[in-house]
């Protein structure tokens, strides 16, 4: 017994499965397979094929599996084209805390895509889905993200949404954003979150660019 | 152009960076970040550091953000480093996998990235001098890269009196001999790790290794971007045997990568695991 | 000095409980999602957590179950929601959590929960 090499002959079957690609539709049906590592290999093998968002939407809804189903959204994020992006707005209304969270995780890496609906998603019904859509303008790399917040500051009535705003605007905050950080500090006056976050945006701002 | 960066936007850097990055800057470290960032304000053509940051936040591409990482966490690899790790590895991590692994069956180790051979040595030497269980088990010690030249490199085995300062001179004489100014580890080790090329980002390239019992991956994910971590770290996961163990560098987090994994915590050191039944 | 540990993905809010806990005299650690927060709590464990709900990784619920499921600690736990809806309080209690409040919360109702919960004399 020690430190051995690598026997090659030990017919591991990954090496075989690794050199013949598959097609779509084995694909698709190895995507809805028992198994999970199955249905796994399969989320990580469709990326490069033409119509597998929509494969990968559907098997997202009703996966089971919580590993599968962060495969899937990895190649959703890898593809990132505008069903992507549309299929993953759908979860945020969705009951299950995960596969939001998740969602709006795959979601801030999809700029472009984004971009074209995030002011549909913030004029939403749902207080919720507004805050959401916030909490993926975090991280999302557009230049338009603090005119949406200033939006977002200004316009919207409900106190959870402009507080997820106002924590974004002490990082992303910029002059321009110093009138509407004034507005929604007398706007709610007897909040200390608000007047927390309004103040140290305000200094933050203030003071770089001194 | 301002030459200097105001406390405040440190500080909002540093935040920035500890959220994307997962690194945080200790004020002691406030000279060597400010000199890199203020290098790459000049290199990128900006006037100020304000200027700067706001490239670093919004650039679609996230580029600027991966080069001023690759920048602020400089490498350097030697011999033993690290070795909590390998402390953790020969007393709990084989340990706990030998009492569920197949004993007609080699564990499988391996070290990504390579590098130029110093961690999988590292860990050779250390299985022989520190893990009883050598005399009971096959382990077999694989180490890949993406750098062919790296490769050869470690399949050399010289190197500087620098990169072995922190092995016990009794190891130094067992495996090492003198040539010139360098060092030339013996033929032993060099034939006991698998050096191979692999791309981290190619699943059909990593699925090639499975099972793995242990994975050292250690300081190459934070050159990554998010979705490819996140993707690599999934790559990984599908060629690790259920139990299987990663280790990461220690400034580095799972909890920033993927959920896939459960954190363990053994006396000296913090290792994830793939859980033994795939939810 | 009794430990407190925040868990939330937006650093405002943690820095602005930071501010009120270590103004009532406790001594602060933050994470920004759940996973980081179960490595931070098998280093050395807490006297309380301060949960976000919905954060990237692992969520305030997988935190919380994890935590108890897997003894890293009992100590109390707050869950706090930005949710507008409120359908996450049951849950939150099913997790594991002591404690449920809405976002934003006030300077003098967190620390007077906090001291409540770590059983320290309310002022």
């Amino acid at each position: 017994m020690a430190l051995v090499k690598r026997t090659h002959d030990d017919n591991l079957p990954s090496e075989q499965q690794a050199g013949t690609p598959k097609t779509l539709e084995e694909l698709q049906q190895q995507l809805q397979g028992s198994h999970p590592l199955e249905r796994r290999q399969a989320a990580q093998d469709i990326v490069d094929h033409e119509g597998a968002t929509a494969l990968l939407l559907a098997q997202l809804e009703r996966e089971t599996s919580a590993v599968v189903r962060q495969v899937i959204l990895t190649s959703l994020t890898r593809i990132g084209d505008r069903d992507a992006v549309f299929g993953l707005a759908e979860c945020l209304r969705s009951e299950d805390a995960r596969l939001r969270n998740d969602a709006i995780e795959a979601m801030k890496e999809m700029p472009d895509q984004m971009a074209e609906i995030v002011e549909e998603l913030l004029a939403d019904d749902d207080p919720d889905v507004r805050i959401f859509t916030v909490n993926i303008l975090e991280s999302l790399r557009h230049p338009h993200v603090e005119q949406w917040l200033i939006d977002v500051l200004d316009h919207d009535d409900h106190l959870n949404v402009v507080c997820t705003a106002l924590d974004l605007m002490g990082e992303v905050g910029t002059e321009a954003a110093i009138p509407a950080l004034q507005r929604v500090g007398s706007r709610y006056e007897d909040e200390a979150y608000v007047q927390f976050a309004a103040d140290m945006a305000l200094k933050r701002i203030q003071s770089s660019a001194e | 152009m301002s030459k200097l960066i105001s406390d405040q936007e440190f500080a909002t850097f540093r935040e920035f960076f500890y959220r994307k990055t997962g690194i945080k800057f200790e004020d002691t470290k406030r000279y060597f970040v400010d000199k890199r960032l203020l290098e790459r304000v000049r290199e990128t053509g900006n006037d100020t550091f304000r200027e700067y940051f706001t490239t670093l936040r919004f650039q679609a591409s996230g580029e600027e953000l991966q080069h001023l990482t690759n920048l602020l966490t400089v490498n350097e690899t030697y011999f033993m480093r690290e070795d909590y790790q390998f402390d953790c590895l020969v007393k709990s991590i084989l340990p706990e996998i030998c009492k569920t692994h197949d004993r007609s069956k080699p564990i499988r180790i391996w070290c990504i990235p390579s590098s130029s051979g110093e961690e999988p040595y590292s860990i050779a030497m250390w299985l022989l001098e520190r893990w009883p269980g050598i005399n009971q088990w096959d382990v077999e010690l694989i180490a890949s890269d993406i750098d062919t030249g790296i490769l050869n490199t470690a399949r050399q085995g010289l190197y500087s009196e620098r990169s072995i300062r922190l092995i016990p001179p009794s190891w130094k004489t067992r495996y090492f001999s003198r040539v010139g100014l360098q060092y030339q580890l013996c033929d032993d080790l060099r034939s006991a790790v698998e050096f191979t090329h692999v791309n981290l980002s190619n699943v059909a390239d990593v699925r090639r290794y499975r099972p793995i019992d242990v994975i050292f991956c250690r300081n190459l994910l934070i050159y990554f971007d998010d979705v490819s971590r996140k993707a690599a770290a999934e790559a990984m996961f599908d060629v690790m045997a259920p139990g299987a163990f990663i280790c990461l560098g220690h400034s580095e987090s799972m909890g920033r990568i993927s959920p896939l994994f459960k954190v363990r915590k053994f006396p000296g050191a913090i290792v994830y695991q793939k859980p033994l039944e795939e939810s | 000095m009794k430990r407190v540990l925040i868990i939330d993905d937006a650093s405002t809010i943690r820095m602005y409980n930071r501010s009120i806990l270590e103004a009532g005299g406790y001594q602060v650690e933050e994470a920004v999602n759940g996973m980081e927060g179960l490595e931070k709590a098998l280093e050395t464990p807490f006297d309380l957590y301060i949960v976000d709900i919905n954060m990237p990784k692992l969520d305030g619920y997988g935190f919380l179950q994890q935590l108890r499921a897997e003894s890293i600690d009992q100590a109390p736990a707050m869950m706090v929601s930005t949710e507008a809806a409120g359908r996450d309080k049951e849950i939150a209690y099913l997790s594991g959590a002591n404690l449920y409040l809405v976002k934003p919360t006030k300077p003098d109702e967190l620390i007077a929960y906090a001291r409540l919960l770590m059983g320290e004399p309310t002022q």
